[in-house]
């Protein structure tokens, strides 16, 4: 999402940037008697002359308008998933770049054909996920694995680590 | 732009989306007092106003264009920039007759090349805020893959020790973000 927002005001940006000055050499030229130079205004407006409040592309416009700004509210406005996790005495770590790690360290693991480490909660209250996919049986050396990682991290998690090793997909 | 601001920007771009969206559709459907659902959307009544408002009308648009084409190259060098300028943090004393702002750049450096003189730290980022005496110090460190962060903590208090000691000053708050690269554990 942080992403998301730095693309979409970048394109905010440009878009304001080059509508700005095409409105203002429109308007420039209309100003001092001009014909337009770059955007035919007559003609964008002609349509705008015959168009009606209740004709559908308004109505499906606005409706869109609301959707768009509904979703975007949403998207705003929820809690996200934090960008770093507090391991104490002031140290943070990125959690995008533990997830990695921690699904290295869980990949190793002999009979785990695939892993993925997902980071739950937020501040100092976190804990991993990881999905495996691969041998049953290795699921207490994923949950090693995992924790030794962490504990040369110096970010030990108290309680059990949950390991989640879909059924459909184990290994024969 | 920090996150924070691109919240705030995008909360109000979504209100104003719907905002907008709500009066147009109200006017549309006939909810609006006096409003006429069958009226057309650039009447004669607003192009008559237009044409004998001119050519303070059309100025008055040209004002509005430049003043969104400078929004909007703000925005652009704020987005584009921001690796720049202002990432060092700035120092300030207050005194009598204003305040006194000291770019921290060159401690930052110091600091940096310190941190870095452990094979551990790939890359360090020192961002140094508040008064001089007592500053903020923002480090972001970037671990190679495998290293232990336990010896590390106590190789970057060393640094930091050194640099209370050159610098002559107590920090404040101490912020570490370590980024850990993945690679084989």
């Amino acid at each position: 999402m942080r992403t998301a927002n730095r693309l979409a005001t970048l394109l905010l940006a440009v878009v304001l940037l080059v509508g700005g000055v095409l409105l203002a050499v429109a308007a420039g030229a209309a100003a001092a008697g001009r014909p337009a130079l770059l955007v035919d205004v007559a003609g964008w407006a002609a349509p705008l002359g015959e168009t009606r409040w209740d004709d559908w592309p308004v109505r499906a416009a606005a409706i869109g308008a609301v959707l768009l700004g509904l979703g975007l509210l949403v998207a705003e406005l929820r809690r996200w998933r934090p960008q770093r996790l507090d391991v104490g005495d002031g140290w943070h770590l990125h959690r995008r770049r533990l997830e990695r790690r921690l699904t290295v360290a869980a990949a190793s693991v002999p009979g785990v054909r695939r892993a993925r480490v997902r980071i739950r909660g937020h501040g100092a209250q976190w804990r991993p996920r990881v999905v495996v996919t691969g041998d049953p049986a290795s699921r207490d050396e994923v949950e090693f694995a995992v924790r030794q990682e962490l504990h040369r991290l110096a970010a030990p998690r108290p309680g059990p680590i949950e390991v989640w090793l879909p059924s459909g997909r184990r290994a024969a | 732009m920090t996150h924070a601001a691109h919240r705030v920007l995008w909360t109000v771009v979504a209100l104003l989306l719907v905002a907008l969206g709500g009066v147009v559709l109200a006017q549309s459907l006939g909810w609006l007092p006096g409003g006429d659902p069958s009226g057309v959307l650039l009447g004669t009544g607003l192009r008559r106003s237009w044409e004998l408002a001119t050519p303070w009308a059309p100025l008055a648009a040209a004002a509005a264009g430049l003043l969104a084409a400078t929004s909007g190259l703000w925005l652009l060098l704020r987005e584009l920039g921001g690796a720049g300028v202002g990432r060092r943090g700035t120092l300030v004393h207050p005194g009598r007759r204003g305040r006194t702002r000291l770019a921290a750049g060159a401690l930052t450096r110091a600091l940096e090349r310190d941190l870095t003189g452990d094979p551990r730290i790939r890359r360090a980022r020192v961002v140094l805020t508040g008064d001089p005496h007592r500053p903020d110090l923002w480090l972001r460190v970037e671990i190679v893959a495998g290293a232990r962060t336990v010896g590390l903590r106590e190789h970057v208090n060393v640094a930091l020790r050194r640099y209370v000691d050159t610098a002559d000053c107590r920090p404040a708050h101490l912020d570490v973000t370590a980024l850990v690269d993945a690679g084989q554990a």
